[in-house]
């Protein structure tokens, strides 16, 4: 590992300034960003820590009711307190699974909820600095595309990049429809939809999401939905526990007796960014939920993936994942 | 053999039978850094003198371990932990946490003192009390590797001085161990290597090509086992890293070192966490529990026993992390089935495959805390 300095902010202020230099990352669970930095794949020279922050302001950790109905989510909060908190696992349960069949419980006692969201799209050989990986080494060709794809992405690729998006709490906030609010340096906030905050690799896959340097996720909305009490997370891995899907469903119905009146689609495991299939939403509103409906949602769901040599296998795995979730959701 | 020792030390009167508890220890003297200090300037304090084999340095990084063990033998000293091995030469301090107690180190470079107490060219410790009297004695193959012995006998002559009579069965409160005039001199004829660990490291950092420090190492205080430690750390120095090669606990186990095993687990304002993925510096101000701050001095933690009941390990390199998760997971949400345990423990990986023992322990501590009321087990 490269020698680096090391700075604790104590208010956002200070933090956005010295998160804007150069060189610069901030670090809060680090679970994601010390394992890359022990490879020599993220290389900063300067580390800013925001765990203090909630010092100043308790509310970037918290879990508090937003008067529309929704939730609020710190920044600052962990997996693990957002996975156990009463009010999520009853009014999102989508969210609480996702987090729960994330990681490991040390990780998830870890790692904050921003850096979640913010963890890198990255495939072996990324990891890999013997390897060329556009999104390590812009330009540098994606060895992805003719190596071993298994667990390459199959939804939202790009001739540089095929890399999958890990996460499994992104898959559900965008399915969900949250929005999430940024501190910027010059010290005003913005406010972004969790689907614009992430983007696809195109030609820059060494860019993967909006944020610009030194801006901060203070906080991430979950917006009042009827849909969301009947929601599911249901992940496919190759072993029972503490590994990457390689499909992911997260699913939110709104029944109307046995007519779906609403439905969220988020699909994990399979796609260079959080997933959101509008495609299979459209399939599902306003048709019976039945077997033949979801099996519609999950083709149209699928109809766009461009599977390649090792992966191909998934496009039906995350069909059946689905297919599967909506059954077990709408039961 | 190169000697360490600025010039030959006084010689001793030689003996031809070995010396015994009960005699007087053969005095001597010997100079380092300029002063010429003598045993005798030792009484009043117990004194633990050491011969080894040639091959032995004070100051490797081996016995750092070892030096813990030792002290934490001495009536259950639980969480005094080597901070640093300083000074130069033969004369070598080694600092405890809270300065509880130092231990000077003298690596002299030839066998004369030893042959005035007998010993020949065979490993020896002497312990000798306060009035100058060795009060036990071990000659034959034996090494601090193994302190029980040691460490009984020291504690059985450092008994006034860690109990004072007034204070009759005063338990190891950081007040007993606070009195600094406790020092445990060892006395080793050997060929020192005068490196501090902190040089090694630097050394072989420096060896490795790689860029000079740009924010060199700074003091960071970590209170581990609710013992706060100084260290001299750099900013990318995981906390894991600076449990095992500079705090000198070694039972926190480096398996992959990407967050992927739980070897690492340790306990952190008590959430089980990957000391592996996180810096040193970034837990300053957060109380650290590793498994040698688990168990009750000698009283081993329910989790601990349980798996020594249950077969929970076979090689058992995963199992201080096994059992730190273990001790976490009892406080989490989680439910009463065996496949509950399962998920919970899934990032403590066993390639023994010793998870059945495992769950059988998890499950045998949760019942008994249920049937407790509840009630913690820290």
């Amino acid at each position: 590992m490269i020698d680096f300095d090391y700075v604790r902010a104590t208010d956002l202020a200070s933090a956005g300034r010295a998160g804007a230099a150069p060189s610069t990352r901030f670090v809060a669970g680090g679970t994601n960003l010390v394992d890359l930095m022990k490879l020599d794949v993220e290389r900063p020279l300067h580390l800013v820590d925001i765990n203090d922050l909630t010092r100043a302001d308790p509310t970037l950790a918290a879990i508090a009711d937003l008067p529309n109905g929704g939730l609020r989510i710190g920044g600052l909060a962990r997996m693990r307190d957002v996975a156990w908190d009463a009010k999520v696992r009853e009014r999102y349960p989508v969210v609480s699974q996702s987090l729960l069949l994330a990681a490991s419980g040390q990780l998830r006692n870890m790692a904050s909820i921003g850096g979640n969201v913010l963890q890198r799209t990255r495939c072996p050989y990324f990891r890999d600095t013997a390897m060329p990986c556009n999104k390590r080494e812009p330009g540098s060709g994606c060895s992805a595309l003719v190596g071993i794809n298994r667990s390459e992405a199959l939804l939202g690729t790009s001739e540089h990049c095929i890399a999958t998006y890990p996460g499994d709490l992104g898959v559900s906030l965008v399915a969900l429809g949250a929005t999430v609010h940024i501190y910027t340096p010059a010290g005003s906030t913005r406010t972004l939809p969790f689907s614009s905050l992430h983007v696809l690799p195109g030609a820059h896959p060494e860019r993967e999401n909006v944020l610009r340097p030194g801006e901060l996720i203070t906080a991430i909305d979950l917006p009042p939905l009827a849909a969301a009490r009947r929601s599911l997370y249901l992940k496919v891995r190759d072993r029972a526990s503490y590994a990457f899907a390689l499909a992911s469903a997260a699913v939110a119905v709104d029944l109307d007796g046995r007519t779906i009146r609403d439905a969220r689609v988020g699909l994990g495991g399979i796609a260079t960014k959080p997933w959101r299939s509008h495609e299979a939403e459209r399939v599902l509103i306003g048709k019976p939920a039945t077997a033949s409906t979801f099996h519609a949602a999950a083709d149209a769901a699928l109809a766009d993936a461009r599977p390649h040599r090792d992966n191909a296998f998934k496009a039906t795995l995350a069909k059946r994942t689905l297919l599967r979730a909506l059954t077990e959701v709408t039961a | 053999m190169r000697s360490l020792i600025d010039r030959e030390p006084a010689t001793c009167r030689r003996t031809e039978r070995a010396i015994e508890p009960g005699d007087e220890a053969p005095d001597f003297e010997f100079t380092s850094a300029g002063s010429t200090r003598r045993l005798s300037d030792f009484r009043g304090s117990p004194v633990v003198l050491a011969f080894h084999g040639a091959q032995w340095d004070p100051a490797r990084a081996e016995h750092i371990d070892t030096y813990n063990r030792l002290i934490g033998k001495l009536g259950g000293l639980a969480g005094a932990r080597l901070l640093e091995i300083g000074g130069d030469g033969p004369w070598r301090e080694l600092r405890f946490a809270d300065d509880a107690l130092s231990l000077p180190v003298v690596a002299l470079g030839d066998t004369s003192i030893a042959s005035c107490y007998g010993s020949g060219d065979e490993p020896a410790v002497f312990v000798i009390d306060g009035d100058g009297i060795v009060r036990w004695a071990l000659i034959g193959p034996m090494s601090l590797a193994n302190p029980t012995e040691v460490a009984r006998a020291i504690s059985v002559v450092a008994e006034p001085f860690v109990h004072p009579p007034n204070e009759p069965g005063a338990v190891h409160e950081g007040s007993a161990w606070t009195r600094r005039d406790f020092v445990a001199t060892t006395l080793a004829a050997a060929f020192a290597l005068a490196l501090r660990p902190v040089e090694a490291h630097a050394q072989r950092v420096a060896a490795l090509g790689t860029a000079p420090a740009r924010q060199s190492a700074r003091s960071v205080t970590l209170n581990v086992n609710g013992h706060d430690l100084v260290l001299q750390l750099e900013p990318r120095v995981t906390l894991l890293d600076a449990l095992r090669e500079y705090a000198g606990l070694t039972g926190s186990k480096k398996g992959c070192d990407h967050g992927q095993c739980g070897a690492c687990t340790v306990h952190i304002d008590g959430r089980r966490e990957l000391s592996c993925l996180t810096f040193a510096m970034m837990q300053e101000g957060h109380r650290i529990t590793t498994i040698e701050g688990l168990a009750n001095g000698e009283q081993l933690h329910p989790m601990q026993q349980a798996f020594i009941t249950h077969d929970g390990f076979q090689c058992g390199y995963c199992t201080s992390g096994q059992i730190m998760s273990a001790v976490a997971v009892l406080d989490e949400s989680w439910g009463p089935a065996d496949d509950d345990v399962r998920e919970a423990m899934s990032g403590n990986i066993c390639r023994c495959g010793a998870y059945p023992g495992i769950v059988a322990a998890v499950q045998e501590v949760r019942r008994a805390q249920a049937s407790n009321g509840g009630g913690q087990t820290r």
